[in-house]
């Protein structure tokens, strides 16, 4: 279903431009939207059994993984960590946006082949 | 433009219908769990809003709030107007979608048999490991037996049961590896690895069935010297039916009972011999065997006496008979006695040994002939 990709997709985006944002300059209300993206993005992608879906899932756990932690530490004060765990999330974020771009082209090829 | 091409896709495994169960129960956690977020992260945004951004609180009342736990107003602004207006719509709202999600995840986990479905595709995977198994099709009290035989052997082996209800009593007899689905289904006998098996054993207590079976497995391992078919039979004349379609060796039980029977009637002085037969035959002896060593006819053993092979002290095994090529056993052997190609040589001796025994004459008999003439 179209929709659902433009959602997904939509909040894996999410998730990464507010990512860099936080990394760039911390702010608690950019880590809190980057958690809640991120974990809207794993959720869709759950139980996908097309082709790379279950990479994108992995590595859309690896970051809520990292990302959930760092929040807890920056709202402990240790903003350093929580930077160094959100860098962690932005390459699982990268990796997740990679993998979504050559799931569509794959997924056009086979379509136009069948 | 660069086209591209894509392989046709390979066949689906009875793994990947179980991958794809697997996968259609998490789709299922979809829906309850997207509902739960969203309700999480209005009520923790909406409490960071009023509280000027204090993130653990706002999470700790939300989930307080919607849990219905209610210890109280935690954070900072939820006692103001505003706040109790907050609190009163994320309780109305949340507190529905909260316990329905969760009785959402709960039921779609018992009732889809999450935990059971993960279990029968690990099991599956693990079964794609093994090598020179026997496959049992159906599951009695004679599988029992025959498992009961094979662990003696540590042979490795694979229950196939259409019935669910007999997985308990599948795991109290303490059965490493089945598939619970129909067995004569290709997928099924592929997925029980028949095409790495040594032999299937046919027990479906139907002659249908049982012919279903044997057929779909002989198309698959069409050879009948590398892939063996054991099958049950209600008659002799489905026992020939089912040896003609396939099966290597059929069994009609009763007419087995009755020849043992028969051989201990006709033995009555000699019971210790017969059982001894019956025990080495049925795997019950684990320190002597009997092994069958067909002579091909461009074999070094051809024309050599036995005294000049003396396999008993070479090789630990001794010849106890020979079967000529038109079926007669001679028993009268002695040193003398010339090796002929197509004869069988039945040897006696520990198992260990009889498999160094075979080994080294079907492959190595070169030496041990050429050895044993040069000190002649």
């Amino acid at each position: 279903m179209r929709l659902r990709k433009i959602l997904t997709h939509f909040f894996i985006m999410m998730a990464l431009t507010t990512n860099i944002s936080f990394i760039h300059s911390p702010n608690g209300w950019e880590l809190v939207i980057t958690i809640i993206a991120n974990l809207f993005a794993t959720i869709l992608k759950m139980g996908e059994g097309r082709i790379l879906s279950n990479e994108l899932m992995a590595s859309s756990l690896v970051a809520d993984l990292h990302l959930i932690p760092a929040g807890f530490v920056f709202y402990l004060g240790n903003h350093e960590e929580a930077v160094g765990l959100a860098v962690g999330a932005l390459a699982a974020n990268i990796i997740s946006i990679i993998l979504g771009i050559i799931e569509t082209i794959l997924v056009t090829f086979m379509e136009e082949e069948e | 433009m660069v086209k591209l091409r894509f392989k046709k896709r390979r066949k689906k495994s009875l793994k990947d219908i179980y991958e794809e169960r697997l996968f259609e129960i998490l789709r299922q956690f979809k829906l309850p769990l997207l509902m739960l977020h969203t309700v999480m992260s209005v009520g923790t945004v909406g409490y960071m809003i009023l509280s000027g951004g204090d993130f653990i609180n706002s999470l700790y009342m939300t989930i307080v709030t919607v849990g219905t736990i209610g210890y109280g107003e935690v954070v900072r602004g939820s006692d103001t107007p505003i706040g109790r207006i907050f609190t009163t719509f994320l309780a109305l709202g949340g507190i529905g979608v909260f316990t329905t999600a969760i009785t959402i995840l709960i039921r779609v986990f018992f009732a889809e048999d999450f935990l059971g479905v993960f279990k029968a595709w690990k099991m599956l995977s693990d079964i794609e490991k093994l090598r020179n198994h026997y496959i049992l099709c159906g599951f009695n009290r004679t599988t029992l037996e025959l498992i009961r035989l094979l662990k003696k052997r540590k042979i490795d082996y694979v229950v196939i049961e259409s019935k669910k209800e007999v997985e308990r009593q599948l795991k109290e007899s303490g059965v490493e590896y089945y598939i619970l689905e129909e067995p004569y289904k290709r997928l099924v006998l592929e997925a029980a690895g028949i095409r790495k098996a040594k032999g299937l054993v046919v027990n479906l207590g139907d002659d249908a069935k049982n012919i279903a079976v044997i057929v779909t497995a002989r198309l698959l391992r069409p050879d009948k010297d590398n892939f063996f078919i054991f099958s049950f039979a209600s008659n002799p004349e489905t026992a020939q039916k089912l040896e003609e379609l396939g099966a290597n060796k059929t069994i009609v039980p009763q007419r087995l009972l009755a020849t043992r029977l028969a051989a201990y009637i006709f033995h009555t002085s000699s019971a210790y011999i017969s059982d001894l037969f019956d025990k080495i035959a049925f795997g019950e002896e684990p320190e002597i065997d009997i092994l069958e060593l067909q002579v091909s006819e461009d074999s070094p053993l051809v024309g050599k006496k036995l005294k000049n092979l003396d396999l008993r002290k070479q090789l630990g095994v001794t010849v106890i008979a020979i079967r000529k090529p038109n079926g007669s056993l001679n028993v009268t052997i002695t040193g003398d006695t010339e090796v002929e190609a197509g004869d069988t040589l039945i040897l006696f001796g520990h198992p260990k040994r009889l498999k160094i025994a075979q080994r080294i004459l079907t492959e190595k008999v070169q030496e041990l002939v050429g050895g044993k003439e040069n000190e002649t």
